[in-house]
């Protein structure tokens, strides 16, 4: 059961990036200019020192996003009661405006793959996710949002689309979405779908976060490398998918040969640029 | 297929690669399943080599990922933390010593782990010196309250130089079998560790495990001076920020 209450709503922050350990000596001593910060949540699963230090000094001056690899949402091991704790336990301590994860999964047998496995898209596989996010939904006491993941192989056995997929998820839990564009180009691009098509069917009234990343043509398929700047594919479909949605926080990934912050925060200016002239001066930033 | 058995078959050939061409009827045979494949070694491998980086440099990038292989095939990861998946390397090490190298492999692991761990302690405010030289005649019974982000570890070998060379870029000296006890812990937010004297250790041994001040001091007995001795090891631990709290037992 869901809590009574619960319905999605979207809220706009503007544009954010990753906080990084890379970075975090420029975080602890001046106010980066950038709108939100988005934390990997088990990177602050920590009892103390630097890392929770780092977040409550930007939580003090921005709002911030939690977001996880390790909820395995899709798994058919049990929901891991622990991690829920921990991941509950850093909510209530840091108040992001939104907790994120995945749609797939990442452990069997109580083994941790650490990666963003693919699901079957199969109606077993809905009601398994749909009853899963409700239920950690309640035990978390707020509305998720799940990521779209790239992917690399696709199942014989799916019945439908990532995206009927997707969307079925999102109305039937009432979860949100967090939409990765990137994610969407490099599973076009591998299976051979058209991402116009993807953002065409994806429920605008559940879509509450961008992502955006850059990936790397390994000739055979694209591959998820979040190590590049985002390729001019990937900003045109961004674009497109501004002029579907409207305003959505959207936020630039960097975690693989990370560049300096400035770099990062050029990027995710661009996407405001983007916006802007998607959508007009209406979608300034929320910070100046 | 339903989605456990699914599951269970892309389990298997994922972390377990050469059954995807010898075992087909999982039914889940595609050449890009070794994406996955690769990427499972990959991910948790580098995740290793940043948790260890001093066992990395000592025994070579191309050593590290076949020991970890090793490793991992016996240790999968069972934590949604990957920063985790270490967590048995010591102890993995210690029962598999391989005499094609280093015996201090351990030593050197379970320093890292253990500044990790301190790393990432619970933070506690320390207290300065000042406060032991109020407790006048209760300074007997008084007991330390040490800061969580302190440990003491004993080794075998003599691992602190083969860490001083790798933060110089010099090559390690040859493995040294002295048993040494070392504290590691945490300043403002920088890991520190250093080689203590006997005497010194056993003072701190007794104050982690909440000894009275008296049988802290009274470690170092057989010194020259032993008061002046005790006076300059507790100074020092007020100064490198260990202790937390005095402690006066009631009545």
């Amino acid at each position: 059961m869901l809590i009574d209450g619960l319905s999605f709503t979207r809220a706009y922050l503007g544009h954010g990036v990753g906080l990084r350990q890379k970075h975090f000596t420029r975080w602890l001593s001046e106010k980066p200019a950038v709108d939100w910060v988005e934390v990997i949540s088990e990177n602050f699963f920590a009892r103390g020192g630097r890392p929770l230090a780092v977040l409550e000094k930007v939580r003090a001056d921005l709002p911030v996003v939690m977001h996880g690899v390790s909820l395995s949402i899709g798994s058919t091991d049990p929901l891991n009661a622990g991690y829920l704790a921990d991941l509950k336990q850093l909510a209530a301590r840091f108040q992001p405006a939104w907790i994120s994860d995945h749609l797939c999964w990442g452990s069997h047998g109580s083994r941790y793959g650490h990666d963003l496995w693919p699901l079957p898209y199969t109606v077993e596989a809905l009601n398994h996710v749909v009853d899963r996010v409700r239920a950690v939904q309640d035990i978390l006491r707020r509305q998720i949002l799940l990521e779209n993941v790239s992917s690399y192989i696709s199942f014989k056995e799916s019945t439908m689309t990532e995206w009927e997929f997707l969307g079925e998820v999102a109305r039937r839990a009432d979860c949100g979405i967090l939409l990765d564009i990137n994610n969407i180009f490099v599973s076009a691009h591998n299976h051979g779908f058209d991402p116009y098509e993807y953002l065409k069917a994806v429920p605008a009234d559940r879509v509450g976060q961008f992502h955006l990343a850059g990936h790397s043509d390994k000739g055979t398929h694209l591959l998820d490398t979040h190590d590049a700047p985002v390729p001019e594919a990937v900003w045109e479909l961004f674009r497109s998918a501004v002029r579907r949605f409207g305003r959505v926080s959207t936020l630039v990934e960097w975690d693989d040969r990370i560049p300096e912050l400035d770099e990062l925060l050029a990027e995710s200016g661009k996407a405001a640029l983007l916006e802007r002239e998607e959508l007009g001066a209406q979608a300034a930033r929320v910070v100046a | 297929m339903t989605l456990a058995e699914t599951q269970a078959a892309f389990f298997s050939l994922v972390t377990d690669p050469e059954q995807i061409e010898t075992r087909p009827e999982l039914g889940l045979f595609d050449e890009r399943l070794r994406i996955y494949a690769n990427m499972y070694l990959w991910r948790l491998v580098d995740g290793l080599r940043n948790d260890f980086p001093k066992l990395a440099a000592v025994v070579g990038d191309d050593d590290f990922s076949a020991l970890m292989s090793q490793y991992l095939r016996q240790h999968p990861s069972e934590h949604p933390d990957v920063g985790q998946v270490g967590r048995h390397l010591v102890s993995f090490l210690r029962q598999n010593r391989d005499p094609t190298r280093r015996e201090d492999l351990a030593d050197l692991a379970e320093l890292e782990q253990a500044r990790s761990e301190v790393f990432l302690e619970a933070d506690r405010r320390p207290i300065d010196g000042s406060a032991i030289s109020e407790l006048g005649a209760a300074f007997p019974q008084a007991r330390l309250r040490l800061v969580p982000a302190l440990q003491l570890r004993r080794f075998e070998y003599h691992v602190a130089p083969v860490w001083r060379s790798i933060d110089d870029e010099q090559a390690p000296p040859a493995p040294l079998a002295q048993p040494n006890e070392v504290a590691i812990w945490r300043k403002e937010f920088a890991v520190y560790h250093v080689v203590l004297a006997a005497e010194e250790a056993e003072a701190l041994r007794r104050a982690l495990s909440g000894a009275r001040l008296e049988q802290v001091c009274a470690a170092f007995a057989d010194q020259d001076s032993p008061a002046q001795a005790a006076f300059a090891a507790l100074s020092s631990w007020f100064v490198e920020g260990w202790v937390a709290a005095l402690e006066i037992d009631p009545g």
